[in-house]
């Protein structure tokens, strides 16, 4: 007995084809997906994927024919039962009966859904958009597990369901509507489901696109992707100071505002300051800056570095990439401060902790750094440690800056800094840039709002030193039941859609901040009245040691934010409007001593090791560079110098290193304090060389400081960003449409192309008649059937006379005189010649006459006109 | 200068003829040119349909138009009707005991003509067609010891009911390869069928009225013109490309053979001059590849029958269009 078919075998294939195999391809990764998160599927995602192809094809395969459902799954049941019956009957032990059944269980699931699956292939109307729900459902369950929420993984998870989603239910309805005795069937589906696929790539990348800023700030929100990636791990949090790849700290490039402030414990670097009260031991601290946030962007609502600053007077530098003992200024610095009152230079010395080795922090408008060596005996505590020099007006003391918060005697010491700035009825930049860039606004309604309060609080206040004090003063102030109107707390909530404006959240909601949102706030504010001004990071400082004067500890939650008024002639004025966090103990005190017997200097090498003698730990050194005595030497050639590094502390950015670590190659600055060196004296008209002579050989080193080639970290800094980049999505989905469009034109433009080709040839001029009758034949030919008119199966002959019944043209005539020049012995005559080189523009003219403009597109782009005219005919 | 304007007479001459025959057999130009081909190429053509068609009127007219309806010129037409019980020696003629001479004399048969119509030739017995279809290929007859020639110009136009009718002695392959061509003549249309019935009694008027256009010396002289004919190189590789085709094709069990293709290229020369040319065209080679070659080929089934040959030739005839045979020069 035969059973009867419900689809052909054509339609069937179709099936298996387009629907079961793309699913199968799909079930493998929802399968390779859930087996990240389940332990229970063991990551045998590969054999999951088997099974569930077994079932779909079986499936379509056996409703193809008529069979009936209910029994024949039935049956399937059935069999499923018996083999696990056995199952537990043959397995011995209760664990591996537990553990086969547990991956029989696995098997009859999947094989029963493949199954149902691939019934519904086969003869179900609605079963793909069921599915297609269900596997949406699965997805959403999955990212919901994922811990890292970042729009890409988000994108990564949800965009294969909804593309397979769409094209199974498309293709399903497509299938189902086929006409199977349709010639061209597989070239009907292809175009179908390419035209398919465009359209959903379009779509896709308009989405991305439109909202590619909502979906990076709704990232920046959850604290992951983007530039700061510290937040990563620590989930929905945020930190004044982020973690480089050796676990240093610096200031972060950009300051988010966010839910909440992670703050630790950490020692991040030790300073001594060299700036006392005049005529006192009386310490004066200082705020250290690390960077200046000018920058706002108003879609992600952070804040930002901008290199192109006018008057960009921040000290950039490495020092990681400086040679010991050498320096590094920048005296332009001291003019772009653009103040000249009340300044002075003052030295500050750096011991970095856990800083990371190529962050540099100082205070305001440091122009000169000198990394220093460790003393030995505190190597093991610091990592790193350079002195540096910085242009500081003497109104940025710490205690002026400080926010009083109704401290009498601070507030009365702050009285003479105010008085000074009062003098100042109206801030005029140095030029209208200047002006126009630090006192920028988005024109937002919700920054007008805070321009309103800024114009509510400081209206009676005619100075801006006043407005400012008024600003601060309206952070401390109380509401009518006496409470404190603001607080400071380092989780201050989100708001509730993460697209609204979070400063308006923080001034007129929630009230709730800590000093970003603070310096933030009165950033807008000011700027609203037109008082430049920039938000500084960096590290508050405060005195706690009465053992050390002078000597300062940088804990991480010592990282700050505050703002920065630009006033003329006294430059930026620092002011902290954060107000004190009443909750918040003072830090420990500092522990340790601070590294004070710095040994004397008296030679440093900067070179290049040439060769090395590990058994008698001799290194020779070539260099162009030393410093003997505090005086530079520098000569054109390079002088091999003799070391002995046997007693010397080899150091990297990293820290202490081994001597093995000295390589030929390499460059390092070598640091001699031997008391040997002490009493060699300078003597005019000395050059390295005779310098380098009067010594010793070979030279005694203490220290060797290991320093990277600039360039190569650079090329090795960018071809690290270059891996570690991620993949943008968009980026590759517009390549690909690009990509594809560009193929789309050069297939639908190509008929049109060619022709243009082939008409420009039988225009041109050639030197026999019959070559140019050649030409005009190939351009009418391949014109006409563009048009419509295949010329296959046709002699040249019949086809003429049937363009010519159509058109009422003379081709035939042509073709006779174009077989004429072609195959005979004789050659045109004169008036022949004539009639054929006068045919060929005419002839086009009438056809093009006939066939109206809309058609004759429509006909150019129907591919199969030219895949007519270039495909041979076929033999079977 | 003289052979040129004999050639120009000639060929209006063709035009004559054909103009002339289609006065009797109307809507059949094809066919006609392709009687006329076989004519020129020194060949034989058989004719095949069903009954009624025409077939025998066109042979008719032809062998009249030549000869004109009296026998004036020498044109000698002769007419067979094959039967089963028909004899070789019916065709060929026989010894006749000369009461007079006392000797044994010999009988020419109609064989020994210029214009021969074998009607109905798959009726006869397959020795009485093997006896015909030798002459055809040798041109002469050998009885006994003596050899006879057949007729400068001699000239057989066999028709043939459809293979399948009952009654039939169907041709072995290897007979109808001596048929340069074959063609079928089918119905003509519906409006030149109502002309036909329209003076349906005027066909036999007509035939008896059919002028003399053509003498046996210019056809003659045609067929010598016929070998002049210029063939391009590519278009003799073309008919190489073709019947090489036809060997290769899958859906052809037996291809044809090299004869076939010098039959073709005859054929050819002939069909370019019926057409008033002194050169062969791709068109040619496309009309004159199906009644050349067709029935020659022995196919897998009847759908290939349809396409094989035609796909062969298209093949070629693409290659031909797409080649630039000019430019080198």
């Amino acid at each position: 007995m035969a059973i009867g078919k419900i689809h052909s075998l054509k339609k069937t294939l179709f099936q298996l084809l387009l629907l079961a195999v793309p699913t199968i391809i799909f079930i493998c990764f929802i399968l390779w997906r859930l087996n990240n998160f389940y332990a229970i599927l063991d990551n045998e995602w590969l054999s999951q994927g088997l099974y569930f192809a077994a079932g779909c094809i079986l499936a379509v395969g056996l409703f193809s024919y008529r069979f009936r459902f209910i029994t024949i799954t039935a049956l399937v049941l059935l069999a499923n039962y018996i083999i696990y019956a056995t199952i537990q009957n043959v397995t011995i032990g209760e664990f591996d009966s537990f553990y086969a059944s547990v991956k029989f269980y696995i098997f009859v699931i999947l094989f029963s859904a493949g199954w149902f699956i691939g019934y519904g292939f086969s003869r179900s109307k609605y079963l793909t958009i069921i599915w297609s729900v269900l596997l949406l459902i699965i997805e959403i369950v999955l990212i919901s597990k994922t811990a890292d929420i970042t729009v890409s993984s988000i994108l990564n998870g949800l965009i294969p369901v909804l593309i397979y989603s769409f094209y199974i239910i498309y293709t399903t309805e497509l299938i189902r509507n086929i006409n199977e005795d349709e010639t061209h069937f597989g070239w009907f589906v292809g175009k179908r489901l390419g035209a398919f696929a465009i359209v959903l790539l379009i779509l896709f990348i308009a989405i991305l696109s439109i909202f590619k800023g909502n979906f990076t700030a709704i990232e920046k929100e959850w604290g992951g992707g983007g530039k700061g990636q510290a937040g990563k791990g620590k989930g929905n949090s945020e930190s004044m100071t982020q973690k480089d790849k050796n676990g240093g700290v610096s200031n972060k490039d950009q300051s988010k505002l966010s839910g909440s402030l992670n703050k630790d414990k950490q020692l991040v670097f030790v300073a001594k300051l060299d700036n006392f009260f005049e005529n006192s031991n009386t310490p004066n601290p200082l705020y250290f800056t690390s960077v200046y946030y000018t920058k706002f962007d108003t879609a992600t609502q952070t804040f930002e570095i901008d290199d192109k600053v006018p008057y960009n007077d921040l000290f950039t530098v490495d020092p990681s990439k400086i040679p010991l003992y050498f320096k590094k200024t920048d005296p332009s610095i001291i003019k772009k401060s653009l103040g000249v009152l009340n300044r002075k230079v003052v030295t500050t010395e750096v011991y970095n902790v856990s800083m990371s080795a190529n962050s540099f922090v100082a205070p305001s408008h440091a122009f000169y750094c000198q990394p220093v060596a460790v003393p030995k005996e505190y190597k093991k505590q610091y990592q790193s440690a350079y002195v540096a020099k910085m242009w500081v007006s003497e109104l940025n003391s710490a205690y002026f800056i400080y926010n009083p918060a109704g401290n009498k005697d601070l507030e009365h010491f702050q009285e003479q800094r105010f008085n000074l700035l009062r003098q100042i009825d109206q801030i005029t930049g140095p030029d209208k840039a200047f002006m126009d860039y630090y006192t920028y606004m988005p024109s937002n309604e919700e920054y007008q709002k805070i321009g309103t309060l800024a114009h509510k609080i400081t209206d009676e206040h005619p100075l801006p030193i006043d407005k400012i004090i008024a600003i601060r003063d309206y952070f401390l102030s109380k509401d009518e039941l006496n409470q404190p109107l603001y607080q400071y707390s380092d989780n201050p909530g989100i708001p509730g859609l993460p697209s609204a404006n979070k400063l308006n959240y923080f001034l007129f909601e929630n009230r709730k901040g800590y000093c970003a949102y603070f310096a933030g706030a009165t950033l807008f504010m000011l700027r609203s009245l037109g008082i430049p001004s920039r938000v500084v990071a960096g590290f508050l400082a405060s005195d706690r040691s009465s053992k050390n004067p002078g000597w300062y500890w940088f804990y991480q939650d010592q990282a700050h934010a505050w703002v920065q008024v630009y006033f003329p002639e006294y430059g930026w004025i620092d002011f902290d409007t954060t107000i004190p966090d009443v909750n918040t103990q003072q830090a420990q005190q500092p522990d340790g001593t601070p590294p004070t017997d710095v040994p004397a200097t008296y030679l440093v090498i900067d070179g290049t090791i040439v060769k090395t003698d590990t058994i008698k730990k001799l290194v020779t050194i070539s260099s162009t560079k030393i410093l003997y005595h505090d005086t530079e030497f520098v000569s054109k050639a390079r002088y091999p110098l003799l070391t002995d590094v046997s007693l010397a502390a080899i150091t990297s950015d990293t820290g202490e290193v081994s001597l093995k670590q000295l390589k030929n190659g390499i460059h390092v600055t070598a640091v001699s304090h031997a008391e040997a060196l002490k009493t060699i004296y300078l003597q005019p008209n000395d050059s390295l060389l005779t310098v380098v002579n009067r010594l010793s050989k070979p030279i005694p080193v203490d220290e060797v400081k290991i320093i990277t080639k600039e360039d190569q970290t650079k090329s090795k800094d960018t071809e690290k960003e270059k891996t570690s980049q991620p993949i943008d999505w968009l980026t590759v989905l517009c390549i690909i449409l690009w990509m594809i469009l560009g193929l789309c034109i050069l297939t639908l433009f190509y008929p049109w192309f060619y022709w243009l080709y082939l008409n420009s040839k039988a225009k041109k001029a050639y030197p026999s008649v019959a070559e140019k009758a050649y030409h005009i034949h190939r351009a009418i030919q391949y014109y006409l059937n563009q048009m419509g008119h295949s010329y296959k199966y046709l002699g040249p002959e019949e086809f003429a006379y049937r363009i010519d019944q159509h058109y009422g043209t003379g081709y035939g005539y042509f073709n006779t005189l174009y077989q004429k020049a072609r195959y005979s012995k004789i050659a045109l005559t004169a008036s022949e010649a004539e009639w054929v080189i006068q045919f060929y523009a005419p002839f086009i003219e009438k056809v093009k006459q006939q066939i109206h403009f809309k058609n004759r597109v429509k006909h150019f782009l129907n591919l199969y006109h030219t895949l007519n005219y270039f495909s041979k005919p076929k033999i079977n | 200068m003289e052979e040129t304007i004999q050639i120009e007479q000639a060929l209006a001459n063709i035009q004559k003829l054909v103009d002339n025959i289609e006065t009797v057999i109307k809507g059949k130009r094809t066919q006609i040119q392709f009687v006329l081909t076989a004519l020129l190429a020194k060949g034989h053509i058989l004719m095949e349909d069903n009954p009624g068609t025409g077939k025998t009127v066109m042979a008719k007219t032809l062998a009249h138009s030549i000869s004109g309806s009296s026998d004036s010129q020498g044109i000698l037409f002769k007419r067979i009707q094959f039967t089963p019980d028909l004899l070789p020696m019916d065709l060929i003629g026989s010894h006749i005991f000369d009461d007079i001479k006392k000797e044994f004399v010999f009988k020419k048969g109609p064989l020994f003509c210029n214009f021969l119509l074998a009607d109905e030739i798959n009726r006869a017995s397959p020795k009485v067609q093997s006896a015909l279809l030798e002459c055809m290929a040798e041109n002469q007859i050998t009885i006994g010891e003596t050899t006879y020639p057949l007729e400068r110009l001699f000239f057989t136009i066999a028709t043939q009911n459809p293979v399948e009718m009952e009654g039939t002695y169907p041709l072995p392959t290897a007979q109808l390869d001596r048929f340069y061509i074959k063609i079928y003549f089918g119905y003509v249309d519906e409006a030149t069928e109502l002309d036909i019935y329209k003076d349906y009694l005027g066909i036999q008027n007509s035939l008896n009225t059919v002028k003399q256009v053509l003498t046996m010396n210019e056809i003659l002289f045609l067929q010598k013109e016929t070998e002049k004919v210029f063939i391009h190189d590519e278009i003799i590789t073309g008919v190489r490309n073709i019947v090489r085709g036809t060997r290769s094709h899958p859906d052809i069990v037996l291809g044809a053979s090299t004869r076939s293709g010098i039959t073709f290229l005859k054929c050819l020369k002939a069909f370019a001059l019926v057409n008033g040319r002194t050169f062969v065209t791709e068109d040619d080679l496309q009309t004159m590849s199906r009644a050349v070659l067709d029935h020659r080929l022995i196919y897998r089934n009847k759908e290939a029958r349809q396409k094989a040959l035609e796909q062969v030739v298209s093949k070629e005839l693409d290659r031909l269009r797409k080649l630039n045979l000019n430019a080198a020069n």
